[in-house]
């Protein structure tokens, strides 16, 4: 199936929640590791979110996500250890480099934070069918009209590279170089822009017409062919969330005021 | 109000697209009776796609332009019936399978369900009316498959089953096989042949005329947004004029005609049944082929 998506097939607990329980995860969680400037507190989250990961048998897509973040994570260890404002105290000196022990733990904090966010939000889009969270987010009063928009392009532009492909193959046959040097490439990029754009501008305009006969700007109550249940897992999960979020809100302005 | 059996009825119809210079129809006048079936046909330009999205409320809901006469199905108003009412009386099928399908929908069971949820259609109502259509078009066991996966003709038949979901009276197919192979277009005319029985009223934009002669009862033939005939396929083929519009003719007419055999009627035959009947006729009559050198 060619569709924009990570989704990892399987049959646990977590999968079978509803995708709107596991986007509010990843928004409180992410929330609260901002709100407190604790590298502990992000820790619980990460070790909590990885744990998530691990039950839903998706940890090693996991590892592969966070690889692509590593070089900025790393980066930022640098960057912080080296120049951090509030650096005072020397922490080790590396190839007459010295690092600085606030910059080191402020970067910790940084990472913590950045790393729950791709944890969190990695158990939502490793989880969860993506269309499932479209629908999910439509039932619950997103505009119809946003949620197509975000639904067909996880379909489309998969359909699109294919098109493309296409338009490479037939530009090639009639003698186009779309292999060599930059400047070969970049030319060759504009003969297939034109076919490519106007290609895509046509079947935009049957595709509008396609869905208008079928009703899809007719106002009025829409019923759904796939209900995404909220269990009673679903509910007891949103109220801890809730009551997280807002002892979290509350003890940061406690925090605040003294 | 037109009579009680006329589905369609259309009346000195001109339609100009925005900044186009020439009108794209032409007073046009035609009627169509309840359960028939309209082969709609005439060269690149002839209006044939623009009368369909005429009937079908495309335009002037989705294309603007000058519209004057009168189109009517069931003796109301077209452009101005709300469009869930007209969804519900008129079904279109576009010519590319693959820019019908939504694009929003993960399977081929939830594609057919789009219409439906866009119309509110209550759930169990939903389910029975998808698996009828999904058996009709032999879908079924393709339910849960991506709709992108399917075959040029699969995919055609899945845009049909979309259409006819929302259980329309009228269906208007606009070149539905023009991208596709025999296999598909075999598909597609069994699909058609089966809503005949359904009562139906059905209207084709179609080149493939060796096909389309054997499932319409008449054929328009439009040329320059002009309706120039509106008759049975022996008439409209028979005429001497009809190779001077550029449509072509079922190869079985062109044929005869070349060979100077007519029916008994006194018109060419269209379809390969009648010409094999033909020409079986005169075997039969001890003549020889060869004679008939046209």
């Amino acid at each position: 199936m060619r569709v924009l998506s990570l989704y990892v097939e399987n049959d646990t607990f977590i999968h079978k929640l509803e995708p709107i329980t596991k986007l509010l995860y990843a928004l409180i969680s992410i929330v609260i590791t901002f709100l407190f400037p604790s590298i502990m507190v992000g820790a619980v989250f990460v070790a909590f979110s990885l744990l998530l990961a691990i039950s839903a048998k998706v940890f090693k897509r996991m590892l592969l996500l966070l690889n692509v973040v590593l070089i900025v994570l790393l980066s930022m260890v640098i960057i912080q250890g080296l120049f951090y404002r509030e650096n005072v105290t020397p922490a080790f000196r590396l190839w007459g480099l010295t690092f600085y022990k606030e910059g080191l733990l402020y970067s910790l904090l940084l990472i913590v934070r950045v790393v729950n966010m791709i944890i969190s939000f990695g158990v939502l889009i490793l989880t969860t069918r993506p269309s499932d969270l479209v629908d999910d987010l439509v039932q619950k009063g997103l505009s119809p009209r946003f949620g197509y928009v975000l639904a067909s392009v996880l379909q489309i532009i998969p359909q699109m590279l294919s098109t493309t492909s296409t338009i490479t193959d037939a530009q090639r046959s009639r003698g186009l170089e779309t292999e060599g040097n930059l400047f070969q490439r970049f030319s060759a990029f504009f003969a297939l822009l034109g076919p490519l754009v106007l290609n895509s501008l046509v079947e935009a305009r049957e595709r509008a017409m396609a869905i208008e006969i079928r009703g899809f700007s007719v106002e009025g109550k829409r019923t759904f062919v796939r209900q995404i249940p909220e269990t009673k897992a679903d509910r007891w999960i949103k109220i801890s969330l809730y009551v997280a979020f807002i002892v979290a809100v509350v003890w940061r302005i406690i925090l605040w005021v003294m | 109000m037109g009579d009680v059996s006329t589905k369609i009825s259309i009346e000195h119809l001109t339609y100009k697209y925005p900044f186009a210079k020439n009108v794209s129809l032409e007073d046009i006048t035609l009627s169509i009776d309840a359960g028939q079936s309209i082969g709609i046909i005439g060269r690149n330009g002839a209006g044939k796609s623009t009368l369909c999205y005429v009937l079908s409320g495309l335009i002037p809901r989705f294309f603007h332009g000058k519209i004057t006469g009168k189109v009517t199905i069931d003796g109301e108003d077209v452009p101005t019936m709300p469009l869930e009412k007209l969804i519900r009386k008129v079904g279109l099928v576009l010519q590319n399978p693959f820019s019908q399908i939504s694009g929003a929908k993960m399977t081929v069971y939830e594609e057919v369900a789009f219409g439906l949820e866009n119309l509110g259609i209550e759930k169990d109502e939903m389910h029975e009316r998808i698996d009828t259509v999904l058996r009709q078009f032999d879908l079924y066991k393709k339910k849960d498959e991506n709709p992108f996966e399917l075959s040029g003709g699969q995919l055609q038949r899945l845009a049909i089953a979309s259409v006819l979901v929302l259980k329309p009276e009228i269906l208007i197919l606009d070149e539905p096989t023009s991208q596709l192979d025999p296999r598909g277009t075999t598909e597609v005319f069994e699909t058609i042949s089966q809503l005949k029985t359904l009562g139906i009223t059905i209207l084709i934009v179609e080149h493939k005329f060796e096909k389309l002669v054997e499932y319409v009862d008449k054929i328009a033939l439009l040329h320059e947004g002009k309706l120039l005939g509106y008759d049975t396929a022996e008439h409209i083929f028979s005429t001497s004029e009809i190779e001077t519009y550029g449509v072509g003719q079922p190869i079985y007419t062109a044929l005869c005609k070349r060979m100077g055999l007519k029916k008994a009627n006194g018109y060419y035959p269209v379809s390969f049944g009648e010409t094999v009947a033909l020409l079986n006729g005169l075997k039969g009559s001890g003549m020889d082929r060869r004679t008939y050198n046209g």
